[in-house]
């Protein structure tokens, strides 16, 4: 085949020189070119096959037109106005009333410019215009912008999707990271407690992560975390944060401070500066309710129950920050009927529409008023309920809540 | 959120106002490049405005730390109330940035 474009009478300028990497491709365009006037039809298309486009097609009336597309629709269709059957302000009304065409670019070329006509061509839905007589390198000029800008859309749009599909394909393996519903059950039947949680990702990746196992002794442990910052460096750091985790012995994972500290160690050389893991690990004696947990700046943890609400104190510089940062052991009763609460940041600062958020204090006031509406047991889901009443479904950052509760039958 | 630097001597003081979030990212780095342009001795963050900072603001601030330590002058936070405050102490990040 030969390509037209390498003819010497198309002047450099006529090229697009920083776009033209991005908008390679744009001479295949197919262009439809509407005119009732042979003459015309003629000259438009020697002028867009000298600035090197090839794939052509004629109309001769509205009505062809839309026929014409309806089978095979052009990248850019240059329209008449004033044409037998219908003319070019139906074809434009008719294109953009059409999903499928709705953003096809038209470029309109008339002989008789009013400042009232331009208006209405616009009105219509036409993309630019041309005055008659048609001045070629502008009639050219204009028709490879429009090109150009449809090529680099459609490039966004595509990059867009596939970005979108990635995302969504992470935040699932993320998700992957979670207990599983079968492996809570068994903990739930050997411990004698329920596990409520509720994990939502949020529309860009977040960085929470929670998990939970049995250790030896009648023992459970519990723990929840937020990397902070959002998008892919934090939600692949929870991998690295489970894989780490997934090493340690029964040692560490019985003791709070130890896993804390150990896990620090573990990430502080492979956190970037600024990036940081805030956290809560308990370990729960579930024969006699003694809690023992160390925090590393997580949202304090509440435990509730018919005696009322109570902090825990899960102050501690977050993972990742210090070389050597020192973690404390505290310890805390968790009576038979009570429930040890823990939940991220976003339950407390996410805005309401009116732009208030809850804090600590307007969130332990929604647990008890939930509490006392309805079963301990299915706290999370009432209280989320609750929260996002007021609130869009969709949260700038992950939300994690669980609630571990302790039964009044249980093994104790 | 909002910043505005005033500078006495070889001191400055940033007075932030609004939220300090993770959408202030740009903002904020951009506040140090401020900073390391005056060539102070000190900077004292005021937090008395601020409303809330979430862990991504808490990253920034020792974004901040690090910067001053290589560049050798000091920072420290002051002001915070409220929920800032309660960040700050329940982090401990409050013992770090105040020297």
């Amino acid at each position: 085949m030969t390509r037209i474009n390498q003819s010497p009478d198309v002047s450099p300028e006529d090229r697009p020189v920083e776009r033209g990497q991005l908008t390679a491709g744009v001479e295949d365009a197919r262009i439809l070119v509407v005119d009732d006037m042979l003459l015309m039809r003629q000259m438009i298309g020697m002028c867009l096959s000298r600035g090197g486009f090839r794939n052509l097609a004629y109309a001769e009336n509205g009505e062809e037109a839309l026929q014409i597309i309806a089978e095979s629709p052009p990248d850019l269709l240059v329209l008449d106005l004033k044409m037998p059957k219908l003319d070019g302000y139906e074809v434009c009304r008719a294109l953009r009333a059409n999903p499928a065409t709705a953003a096809l670019p038209i470029l309109v070329q008339s002989a008789s410019e009013t400042p009232e006509e331009r208006v209405e061509v616009f009105a219509a839905g036409a993309t630019d215009f041309v005055s008659k007589p048609i001045n070629q390198p502008e009639l050219l000029a204009r028709a490879r912008m429009h090109l150009e800008n449809r090529f680099l859309i459609k490039r966004l749009s595509s990059f867009h999707e596939r970005m979108h599909a990635e995302l969504s394909i992470a935040r699932g393996m993320q998700h992957s990271l979670l207990p599983e519903p079968d492996g809570l059950e068994s903990i739930e039947a050997e411990t004698g407690t329920r596990i409520e949680a509720a994990y939502q990702a949020s529309f860009e990746l977040g960085g929470d992560l929670w998990g939970c196992w049995t250790l030896p002794g009648n023992r459970l442990g519990l723990f929840v975390l937020d990397i902070s910052g959002h998008g892919v460096t934090a939600a692949l750091n929870t991998f690295r944060v489970h894989a780490t985790m997934a090493r340690f012995g029964g040692r560490v994972r019985t003791d709070p401070a130890q896993f804390l500290t150990e896990l620090n160690a573990a990430l502080k050389p492979h956190f970037p500066l600024g990036m940081f893991a805030t956290m809560f690990y308990a370990v729960l004696n579930h024969g006699t309710g003694k809690l023992t947990y160390a925090g590393a700046g997580a949202p304090r943890p509440m435990i509730v129950g018919s005696g009322g609400l109570r902090f825990l104190d899960s102050s501690g510089l977050p993972v990742g920050i210090l070389t050597s940062p020192s973690y404390e052991n505290r310890t805390e009763q968790l009576a038979a009927g009570e429930s040890l609460f823990c939940y991220s940041d976003v339950l407390i600062e996410a805005p309401a529409r009116d732009k208030s958020f809850l804090g600590e204090d307007g969130l332990a006031d929604l647990v008890q008023d939930v509490l006392a509406e309805g079963p301990r047991e299915t706290l999370v889901a009432r209280l989320l309920d609750r929260f996002f009443t007021g609130r869009e479904r969709v949260l700038p950052d992950d939300l994690t809540a669980v609630a571990v509760h302790r039964v009044k039958t249980g093994k104790a | 959120m909002e910043y505005k630097i005033e500078t006495t001597g070889d001191a400055a003081k940033v007075v932030f106002s609004g939220d300090i979030t993770f959408s202030e990212n740009v903002s904020f780095r951009q506040l140090l490049k401020d900073l390391s342009a005056k060539n102070v001795k000190s900077c004292v963050f005021d937090l008395s405005k601020v409303g809330m900072v979430d862990s991504a603001g808490l990253g920034m601030f020792l974004i901040a730390r690090e910067q001053a330590e290589n560049g050798g002058w000091k920072l420290s936070v002051t002001g915070a109330q409220g929920h800032v405050a309660s960040m700050l102490k329940l982090t401990k990040l409050s013992d770090l940035l105040q020297s």
